[in-house]
């Protein structure tokens, strides 16, 4: 065994595609599904206080980008911001909630598209939180001496999952004829784009790295039922004999079994539950709420972290608000994306300095997953 | 001993003790919320295949338990002493809120198609039983404060729980909604309960050796809270 190294993001990449949509554009941008206006939009918009997004289909449904062209700049974006050449990467890991293609995975249409190589690749499918299981992918491959430069990308082209024709002719109506809530809410508040780290066995020449001090990834699938999913209707989701596939695409389409859901009477419990797994880490010592410098949460809507900070007051988990940074507001929610994007984007606004300690949540509702990531920002000689 | 005057209303300006037991009771719920989801009764109810029998049940059990509940805050009360004569006083209030509470699960289980003679003559399934036993030998002992563990596990369902659960049931069953008044009222009301919680916190001497009560205490309810569903969908 080679003995444990350390291991620096030397580099953070983002891509947003096209010019921010603003709220006003966004409904004429994704399309009305039957030509009409959607009920719940302001509340959506209200709730998650997203106020510009991009997306990488125009509003005439040409794309301008696949999914694996988002991830492709972000990762050119992070070897630019490594100094590191493409062609001296060895482990390339990526994270997606839905590829290009349903076979092969992601990480291989992302190796295509970079051209770089040959290369060991990783395919991470999840929702948000394939992300970190791709960071943890590269992490551990630099960790060991099996790769001295690892990438690990996240991309999403979820605004594809929101065009009118995802839902005219699916069961998928509510009152009034209009698209079922569980439905229509995400189509307002997710969007697409591509962010990456740069992992590597030395900081880099310049400026701050962070040294990843380590990365927890704890799924509770076996406690609930899938909370945000595709393939398959909401009353039978938990049985996976009668998703998608064996009733095949154009059945599960019209039985509405296709199209992206949430359940938000079920997301409640899984926020808690989430809450719960940070507390346990503070309880136990792994997360010290005082040590944190720079706090990054992934969180899905504005909302929801007023309603996590005023549990976190209560039972000394609370991170001083000032030290939270984040750009939903104006990036959307790319999914699996964001956290590399909000990353990317604090040392624009913050002057990050060396002996920092920096941490990132990222919740996935999808089966209910919660990731953590506590790096410690180090100069160029890996000193803190 | 101090004055009642300087016991009442204390300053909820979270003092590290109070934040970890919150915290520690907070981990003790999600813990607790984790094992219900996974009871076949609740999942089933989550999935929308309930049946009415097996609703029926769950109001037959929930009656036999609240029944209890009222008489264990007040035995609880009984035995808190002098010295948190305010506390006593909160713990009598909130028995006396609740006291009444079952006739309103019998005017539900009713609704529901049942007997009112039915439900006030059914048995405590084991997990009931469990579930009583464990509450009353709590509140016999003298300054019962480990007990406020129970009530943030019983609390909680009201508060987080059961309104969701009683719109789920009379959605699916196709019950009026007089059917899950209690479940709907709980949900509503329960989150005064929740700061009133945080007062009685405050008001216990809480050191490390407490704390480790009351979230056992916690741990144990919940455990037997489970047991109590369980035994009413068996897997």
């Amino acid at each position: 065994m080679r003995p444990i190294q350390p291991v620096y993001i030397s580099g953070t990449g983002a891509f947003l595609p096209g010019a921010p949509i603003s709220n006003d554009q966004m409904e004429d941008h994704i399309g009305r599904v039957h030509g009409r206006a959607a009920t719940v939009g302001r509340r959506a918009l209200r709730w998650n206080g997203i106020e510009t997004r991009h997306y990488a289909v125009a509003a005439d449904g040409t794309p301008s980008h696949s999914n694996a062209e988002l991830a492709a700049e972000a990762v050119r974006r992070a070897a630019d911001s490594a100094a590191v050449a493409l062609n001296q990467l060895q482990h390339l890991a990526a994270a997606t909630t839905q590829g290009d293609l349903l076979v092969p995975g992601h990480a291989a249409q992302l190796h295509a598209e970079l051209g770089c190589g040959p290369l060991e690749i990783a395919s991470f499918q999840s929702v948000c939180g394939s992300a970190l299981m791709a960071a943890k992918s590269g992490f551990q491959a630099v960790r060991t001496g099996e790769a001295r430069q690892a990438c690990a990308a996240a991309s999403e082209l979820s605004s594809r999952w929101f065009r009118p024709s995802f839902f005219e002719g699916a069961d998928l109506t509510g009152r009034k004829g209009h698209v079922v809530l569980e439905a229509e809410y995400l189509r307002w508040t997710l969007s697409d784009g591509g962010g990456a780290i740069w992992m590597a066995d030395t900081p880099a020449r310049n400026g701050v790295s962070l040294r990843i001090d380590w990365i927890d990834i704890i799924s509770l699938a076996h406690q609930f039922d899938p909370c945000m999913w595709a393939g398959a209707r909401k009353a039978d989701r938990h049985d996976l004999k009668q998703s998608w596939s064996f009733s095949g695409p154009k059945a599960a389409f019209e039985a509405g079994a296709i199209a992206l859901q949430q359940d938000f009477t079920l997301l409640k419990a899984i926020i808690r539950a989430w809450v719960g797994v940070y507390l346990q880490k503070v309880d136990e010592g792994r997360i010290d709420p005082a040590s944190i410098d720079h706090l990054l949460v992934h969180y899905s809507a504005q909302s929801l972290r007023e309603e996590i900070i005023s549990l976190l007051e209560n039972t000394g988990g609370m991170i001083d608000e000032a030290r939270w940074f984040n750009n939903l507001k104006t990036v959307g929610n790319t999914g699996s994306a964001s956290i590399w994007i909000m990353l990317d984007a604090l040392f624009g606004a913050r002057d990050v300095k060396p002996g920092e300690r920096l941490l990132a949540i990222v919740p996935e509702s999808g089966r209910g997953l919660v990731g953590f990531m506590q790096m410690t920002a180090v100069g160029p000689d890996g000193d803190v | 001993m101090a004055s009642v005057e300087t016991l009442s209303r204390p300053d909820l300006n979270q003092s590290a003790p109070l934040q970890t037991v919150m915290r520690k009771l907070a981990i003790a719920w999600t813990e607790f919320e984790a094992r219900l989801e996974t009871t076949p009764l609740v999942r089933k109810l989550n999935r929308g295949q309930l049946t009415l029998e097996e609703y029926q049940a769950f109001l037959c059990n929930l009656r036999q338990q609240v029944v209890e509940g009222a008489c264990w805050i007040s035995r609880a009360a009984s035995n808190i002493s002098e010295d948190y004569f305010e506390l006593r006083s909160t713990l009598m209030q909130h028995a006396h809120t609740e006291h009444r509470d079952y006739h309103m699960l019998e005017a539900d289980y009713v609704a529901a198609g049942g007997t009112l003679e039915t439900i006030q003559s059914a048995k405590k399934n084991i997990g009931s039983e469990a579930l009583s036993a464990w509450m009353y030998h709590q509140a016999s002992k003298p300054n019962p404060f480990a007990l406020i563990g129970a009530m943030w596990i019983i609390e909680g369902l009201g508060s987080q729980k059961a309104r969701d659960w009683g719109k789920a049931a009379i959605k699916q069953l196709n019950l009026p909604e007089d059917a899950a008044r209690f479940l709907i009222y709980h949900g509503e009301n329960d989150v005064e309960h929740m700061e009133e919680f945080q007062q009685m916190l405050a008001m216990m001497p809480l050191d490390d050796a407490l704390i480790e009560d009351i979230v056992t205490c916690a741990r144990v309810t919940g455990r037997l809270y489970a047991l109590q569903l369980e035994e009413i969908v068996h897997a």
